[in-house]
């Protein structure tokens, strides 16, 4: 087995021979979106018992609806086709309920779509066996639970799929009640919508409550992951990096055990040498002292939400200095005043730029602290719409005052800080 | 737990408003069926409609109590109208909107009371008031026991929806919070990580020293030296990587590591074994592994296997303890036997050399040696060095 060449460039960004070069600019984003994929059953934290909730309405909108049949029974001309029905329906029901807890998070597409097939039979079914009364709307008991029934596997599969199959659900029932009902009777019309709302809004309030608390979790997860950068020491390597250290450290070793134990001849080809060269480049820039940047820099480059519309200047990497209750302030603060968001569309920006220390001519602050100034400004943001404790995590991190310009807020911090050089 | 509850809070009522806004459509629908009402009647109810729908939306943003209670307010307004008004002819049309705006319209301000101690006893009061005046109001319309079935369902589902997504949300916060935990362990042990591999110099000196010859593509160099120098690197990686911290002593042809520290722990063991092959028995205590610069410990160790010989040939028995400890200034050996013993006045030949050779070997390199001895009591000889 010779060497292989790596699909990889050092930076870690994927190369095909069909696209092109990325530049190492949007490398750190793009993988750090493959971490957070992998972070396990991102998108199904909480959702297990959310989807137990959706099963309990479509139960009792189930026991609703069977009882209904049982009553409309004699009304039948041919009760069985409706009975099949609803054996189709329950046992739908049960056995996606059952592989819904073994399976866990996601339903494979086969199942999803014998469920659907399930559905179709029983919703076909009861049409046939109604369809003499011409009144679908009040005679129609499996159609609804069908539609409800979407709910149980409503945490399972994407939005865009339940939707989809609710407007077919919806599409055939407003045909059929279309074609069979007399509809110059209007007095029947109301309980046909009343019907068809029935069927087919529970199931989207369910696709809206999951995709609300699927943006919820991730936006507390991304939080929390950023919120670990607050204890570290003033100057940190930071993850990417760090891994990156060891990614260049893992190849270097099969590069040369490949070299030594001669899979690899020598002389190199031209392609090996290269991939040799840029290695030993990638991996003086990393060992170099001074690549250390501080927590804030970190926070903001490894979260999905700061890294969109925050950006920071900070020159002398004096974020650093900060205490661990100052930079709690300020990352609450930032992360607040990006968070405010009313509408999806608007675009908000956040500069951060922690500033360089103007020499004062006054006395020195008690206890030989150090003032470092911090310049928040924000763009898109009303002042009375911040957030009031954003006010309380600035009051944390020092003094501030804070003014309005046109539509940005500019708020001015003095911290206080312990000077390096006394320590 | 705030940032989240906020969200939670976010979350209910824009489900709220969805549910709310939905059923109210469809509601308006119903009572706009030509039939359903009288025109005026019909015009009457539109304006109240439009509130509701409004004051759905701004549940939707807003937390105050103000809007719910218009809902609920403008809700039982179109009921009252519609009942009042058009009393004579009760049609299906209108009993539809009606059991749709109460039972399900109006319910979706259950999901935002579900949370908060003073807005659960409120949504039971508003519950039970609604309830009755629905059912006294619409018993001409509809026979009370399918009214009262739709207004249970309808109440019941939206206060299960708002019990449940409250419910849900702490469950899931814990779990974020762990992942919050394991996350920071993880970053501290990363940072530790990155950090012994920055300080690993030589290794990666010299690892970087290959990678260039092969850039070259091992042009100007034997290839068996450059394959043994890539051996002994991808070595050292190796090492690396499972977690040791190697001190490369030599890769190639050139030396790493300079000359003058060794490492005591080696050396002693050659001494140990000396001694147990000539018949004594050494016990060794205390750190086994000091730096010391090489003349002094030249002289350290000399002094040591000086003061064994002399347990050898002079305490009468086979076993010799030895305690090495050392703090920041002074590396410190203690050699005790529990032998014959003599007394310090009684010098003979034999002693002249001890003063000799290992007094005066310490006090070269600036260390001293004191004996304590006794007839019967064995003998403590304490050799101490600076660093």
């Amino acid at each position: 087995m010779s060497y292989n060449l790596p699909n990889e460039n050092t930076l870690g960004v994927i190369m095909t021979s069909k696209t092109g070069r990325k530049s190492p600019r949007n490398s750190p984003r793009e993988r750090r979106v493959v971490r957070s994929q992998d972070i396990p059953h991102r998108a199904s934290l909480g959702l297990g018992f959310i989807g137990t909730g959706a099963s309990l309405v479509t139960a009792l909108s189930a026991i609703y609806n069977f009882s209904w049949f049982v009553v409309l029974w004699p009304t039948y001309s041919n009760p069985v086709p409706a009975l099949i029905a609803w054996i189709l329906l329950i046992s739908a029901l049960i056995g996606s309920f059952v592989i819904a807890r073994v399976i866990g998070d996601w339903l494979p597409d086969w199942i999803f779509v014998a469920f659907l097939c399930f559905l179709a039979g029983a919703v076909a079914l009861d049409l046939a066996a109604i369809w003499d009364q011409n009144d679908i709307g009040r005679s129609a008991t499996a159609c609804l639970t069908a539609g409800v029934a979407l709910l149980i596997v409503v945490t399972l599969r994407r939005g865009v799929e339940i939707l989809v199959a609710d407007g077919v659900l919806a599409l055939v029932l407003i045909t059929t009640i279309i074609i069979n009902t007399n509809l110059s009777d209007l007095d029947r019309l109301a309980p046909q919508l009343t019907s068809v709302a029935f069927a087919v809004l529970p199931a989207v309030i369910g696709v809206i409550i999951v995709r609300g608390f699927r943006r919820m979790v991730q936006i507390e997860l991304d939080r929390v992951l950023v919120q670990s950068t607050v204890s570290a020491p003033r100057f940190a390597v930071g993850m990417l990096a760090s891994e990156e250290l060891a990614r260049l450290d893992l190849a270097a070793e099969e590069l040369l055990d490949s070299v030594a134990t001669g899979r690899t001849p020598l002389p190199l080809r031209p392609r090996t040498a290269s991939v040799a060269a840029s290695l030993a480049t990638e991996l003086r820039l990393h060992l170099i002292e001074g690549r250390r940047e501080t927590w804030l820099y970190h926070a903001i480059t490894e979260s999905e939400m700061l890294g969109k519309s925050v950006t920071l200047t900070d020159k002398g990497s004096l974020a650093g200095l900060l205490d661990p209750n100052q930079r709690d302030g300020l990352l609450s603060a930032i992360w607040m005043l990006v968070s405010e968001k009313v509408k999806p569309s608007a675009t908000r920006t956040v500069a951060v730029q922690v500033g360089p220390i103007v020499p004062t001519g006054e006395a020195p602050f008690p206890g030989r602290k150090l003032a470092v100034p911090v310049e928040i400004v924000t763009t898109g943001i009303a002042r009375n719409r911040v957030d009031p404790s954003t006010w309380e995590a600035l009051r944390r991190v020092g003094r501030y005052s804070d003014s309005t310009r046109d539509a940005s807020v500019k708020i001015d911090i003095e911290c206080l800080v312990d000077n390096p050089a006394d320590v | 737990m705030d940032q989240i509850a906020k969200e939670r809070d976010r979350l209910l009522q824009r489900t709220a408003r969805t549910y709310g806004l939905s059923f109210s459509v469809v509601s308006l629908i119903c009572l706009a069926i030509p039939g359903s009402v009288s025109l005026p009647t019909f015009l009457a109810t539109l304006p109240l409609y439009l509130l509701l729908a409004f004051s759905q939306y701004r549940i939707g943003v807003s937390r105050s109590i103000v809007w719910i209670g218009l809902v609920l307010a403008s809700g039982t307004a179109i009921l009252l109208t519609v009942v009042l008004l058009d009393s004579e002819n009760p049609t299906q049309g209108a009993a539809s909107a009606l059991s749709l705006l109460v039972s399900f319209s109006m319910a979706s301000v259950a999901i935002v009371l579900a949370t908060g101690r003073y807005r659960i006893p409120l949504l039971g009061l508003v519950a039970v008031v609604v309830g009755v005046l629905t059912v006294v109001l619409t018993a001409p319309w509809q026979d009370t026991l399918h009214t009262v079935g739709l207004f249970a369902v309808g109440w019941s589902s939206t206060i299960l929806i708002g019990v449940w997504i409250a419910a849900a949300v702490p469950q899931a916060a814990r779990r974020i919070a762990s992942i919050g935990r394991a996350h920071r362990a993880e970053r501290h042990a990363s940072e530790i990580e990155a950090q012994r591999r920055q300080s690993a110099r030589l290794l990666h000196d010299t690892v970087l020293a290959t990678l260039t010859l092969l850039a070259h593509s091992g042009v100007g160099v034997a290839p068996a030296a450059l394959q043994q120098q890539a051996a002994d690197d991808a070595r050292l990686l190796r090492q690396l990587r499972l977690g040791a911290s190697p001190a490369p002593q030599s890769s190639g042809q050139y030396n790493l590591e300079p000359v003058e520290e060794t490492v005591l722990g080696t050396t002693l063991e050659s001494v140990k074994q000396r001694f147990g092959r000539m018949g004594l028995e050494v016990s060794w205590h205390g750190t086994g592994q000091v730096l010391l610069p090489s003349d002094v410990l030249d002289a350290f160790l000399l002094a040591l296997a000086e003061c064994l010989e002399n347990v050898r040939r002079h305490s009468g028995v086979t076993e010799a303890h030895v305690t090495i400890v050392d703090d920041a200034t002074t590396v410190r050996a203690m050699i005790t036997d529990a032998g014959v013993g003599f007394t310090l006045d009684d010098v003979d030949s034999a002693r002249l050399g001890f003063k000799e050779s290992v007094v005066a070997r310490l006090k070269e390199v600036g260390g001293h040696a004191r004996l304590f001895s006794s007839p019967g009591s064995g003998t403590t000889v304490v050799l101490e060095v600076p660093r």
